[in-house]
């Protein structure tokens, strides 16, 4: 089963993402922060990163360049699932190295067919 | 008795010290009542979603036969996840909604009431948010994708 690592700081946002996740069939590691979740990704094995941008901590952008960083996370697909919907915010995820920019709300199954595109 | 408003640019306004005061009382007021608004929005939203999450657990009981009736609720159930994010985007507005006010009123009240010799002023820097409402969006209809 693959893995993803679910990051935002809203519980709220976390129990939907989870749901829709599991109910397609995949394992889910949860973290509430970007600090959490740089944690939780190099003890985990994981497959692909779903981000929020705005977290306490360090944001999407910052724990995207961060993994990037790690070997580990060099091909790993890093989704970030955000509110913002500025091009200026678009093109710094792009720069720290995400694959992809969803704004928020996601629709579930066109969640699910991203992640299925660009999940290796 | 009035005060002058200072502008860092602009010219000065002059207006009584007491509609300063009680615009200041009613920035806070609204600060306030904004704080109860994500409260009640936070508990609907958490009973919202455990009513969800249960409802979900009866219909995929295994147990439970299936019927093109329980596909069907399974798949409104499935399309209610968009409309559930409301609390996430709600909140990230009142919250940038409430440092504006935030700033709005420590601003007033910096600029009205002269500060004693040894009390130092709000630091305005850290009140006012520093960047535009992340929240944009006016409807609950699924956001943008896009793929690097």
């Amino acid at each position: 089963m693959q893995s993803i690592l679910a990051v935002d700081d809203s519980p709220s946002m976390r129990k939907m993402v989870s749901f829709t996740l599991t109910g397609a069939g995949y394992h889910v590691v949860e973290a509430v922060d970007g600090q959490d979740a740089y944690e939780k990704a190099m003890n985990y094995p994981i497959d692909l990163v779903l981000a929020d941008q705005n977290m306490p901590r360090l944001d999407g952008i910052g724990l995207t360049r961060k993994l990037r960083e790690h070997p580990k996370f060099k091909v790993i697909p890093i989704l970030i699932l955000t509110t913002e919907s500025s091009d200026q915010m678009k093109q710094a995820g792009r720069a720290a190295g995400a694959t992809g920019w969803l704004v928020k709300p996601f629709n579930p199954s066109r969640l699910i067919e991203v992640i299925k595109k660009v999940m290796p | 008795m009035t005060v002058a408003l200072k502008s860092q640019k602009g010219p000065y306004v002059q207006v009584p010290l007491m509609l300063a005061a009680e615009l200041q009382d009613s920035l806070m007021v609204v600060m306030h009542d904004l704080h109860r608004l994500e409260a009640l929005v936070s508990h609907a939203s958490d009973n919202l979603l455990e009513r969800f999450c249960e409802a979900n657990e009866l219909i995929t009981d295994t147990l439970v036969s299936d019927t093109p009736e329980l596909a069907k609720a399974r798949n409104a159930l499935r399309a209610a996840v968009t409309e559930l994010q409301f609390q996430d985007m709600a909140s990230q507005l009142i919250w940038h909604t409430t440092k504006v006010l935030q700033s709005c009123a420590f601003q007033l009240g910096a600029e009205v009431m002269a500060l004693e010799e040894d009390e130092e002023g709000a630091p305005m820097n850290d009140l006012a948010p520093d960047r535009p409402n992340p929240v944009t969006q006016s409807e609950m209809d699924a956001g943008s994708v896009d793929l690097f």
